[in-house]
């Protein structure tokens, strides 16, 4: 621990006040009885920081040791991280069952989709263990922020209101696996063979940005969670088994009066 | 740098742009008339416009005025044609969304959602959008003969009529349901024989 540069140890000790002041903001608030997959996720932050003192501020005989319980560590937050998400995301879509329906099917396509493309890519490139745990962390935080944003895309598509406190929430978790992605990279990419002796500038760079979504958490959780809506008053699941084929069919047909119109030879005039 | 780098910061980018973009609110980017409520009546006028539409488009008067006229007034017709069909397409196009917009409203209210149903839809939309603009085309640069918008029209008319019809059956179960759901909150429960 004490081998980190003092800028380092500056943002390491921000960021553990910015979490702890979100998570103070949970249960001042009483915010913590709506999102309890969330407020894990904050506390369990807080433990992985203090895991972390311990780890670096220990001597291992083995160097790797440090590393691996580290990325271990990060493992559980991403792992908590995704199960905070799915439950925001639940609680937007509750009242839209139908949408909530294909929204987690979409999120499973997508995962799938983007984990077998970073599967692809980083195949045969596992130069070290350190290596692919950055990689494996790449390769994570493109799977949620392609997942997260083809969920959010539906939700707009179906134009469902999401109230601005978890607009915030989202925003925060999509910016910094966003910044997760173009900090590794770019570190890799201009620092290739040096690339563990610039720890330090990850680390200020990652940390950086995770205080900007704790602050961004901090200010969206200020004031209690808007109260739930009523569920609203669905209309049975014929309507929509007996329009829906109906309307697409209306508009397959204007399509194919359209195409006729494309089609159309230029008569003489 | 190498090209996969290169997409993946090209991907981080695009994917926090995509975030801006998903994350503002549609409401403040509308414009007034593309309010359901409001633009469900101006479409059903862009649809009974229909026959003025038609008279005006009509070979026949064309051909009288092009053979009593100069080859100007023909020019001049021929260039005021195509404003109204460019016009009245833009209507129809205006039409075609607000019913592609009300079909998903219906499937945001269904407690089940096919995924084949709305994948469809998707792509109507999209071929629908892609042809118009096609067309557009065509007619702004004289390549196509002025269309014969009646069949469109048709097609448009009919699925605002059902539309219309359904939504308004919606609107009365959604309404009952409300009722209901107060009448048991005040306490008053159901009325049972």
């Amino acid at each position: 621990m004490y081998g980190f540069p003092l800028p380092v140890l500056r943002l390491w000790a921000c960021s553990v006040l910015a979490q702890l002041l979100v998570l103070a903001l949970l249960f001042l608030k009483g915010n913590f009885r709506k999102l309890p997959y969330f407020t894990a996720y904050a506390a369990l932050n807080i433990c992985q920081a203090a895991f972390l003192f311990f780890v670096y501020s220990h001597s291992w005989s083995n160097p790797d040791t440090s590393g691996i319980l580290a990325w271990t560590s990060e493992c559980l937050t991403l792992v908590a991280q995704a199960l905070a998400t799915t439950e925001i995301l639940e609680i937007t879509l509750r009242p839209y069952q139908g949408i909530w329906g294909l929204g987690w099917r979409a999120l499973t396509v997508v995962s799938g989709i983007v984990v077998l493309l970073v599967a692809l890519a980083a195949r045969g490139h596992w130069a070290t263990s350190s290596s692919s745990w950055f990689q494996l962390d790449r390769g994570y935080h493109l799977t949620f922020a392609s997942a997260l944003i083809a969920c959010l895309a539906l939700v707009r598509y179906y134009s469902i209101p999401v109230p601005p406190v978890f607009k915030m929430l989202l925003g925060g978790f999509c910016f910094y696996s966003c910044t997760e992605i173009v900090v590794n990279t770019l570190l890799q990419a201009f620092f290739k063979k040096d690339f563990f002796r610039h720890q330090a500038a990850w680390q200020l760079l990652t940390m950086s940005s995770f205080i900007v979504m704790q602050a961004i958490w901090a200010v969206a959780l200020r004031k209690p969670l808007p109260v739930e809506k009523r569920q609203a008053a669905l209309p049975s699941d014929s309507d929509y088994q007996r329009l829906s084929p109906e309307i697409n069919e209306d508009l397959r047909r204007l399509n194919e009066k359209l195409l006729r119109l494309w089609k159309l030879e230029a008569l003489p005039q | 740098m190498s090209v996969t780098f290169l997409l993946l910061i090209a991907f981080a980018v695009l994917m926090l742009l995509l975030l801006v973009w998903v994350l503002r609110d549609p409401r403040k980017q509308a414009k007034p008339d593309s309010d359901p409520e409001s633009s469900e009546e101006f479409g059903q006028r862009h649809v009974g416009y229909f026959s003025q539409v038609r008279q005006a488009l009509a070979a026949e008067d064309f051909a009288f005025l092009a053979s009593r006229g100069s080859p100007q007034l023909a020019r001049r017709l021929r260039r005021e044609r195509r404003k109204i069909a460019l016009a009245y397409l833009a209507c129809l196009r205006g039409d075609f969304l607000r019913l592609w917009r009300l079909a998903r409203v219906i499937a945001s209210m269904s407690p089940e959602v096919g995924v084949g149903q709305e994948l469809a839809r998707l792509r109507l939309g999209l071929i629908f959008s892609f042809r118009y603009e096609m067309i557009r085309v065509k007619i702004v640069f004289g390549l196509s003969p002025l269309p014969d918008l009646g069949s469109l029209s048709d097609v448009v008319s009919r699925l605002s009529i059902r539309l219309e019809t359904a939504m308004k059956n919606l609107g009365e179960r959604a309404a009952l349901a409300a009722k209901l759901s107060s009448s048991l909150d005040n306490g008053q429960g159901l009325d049972t024989p």
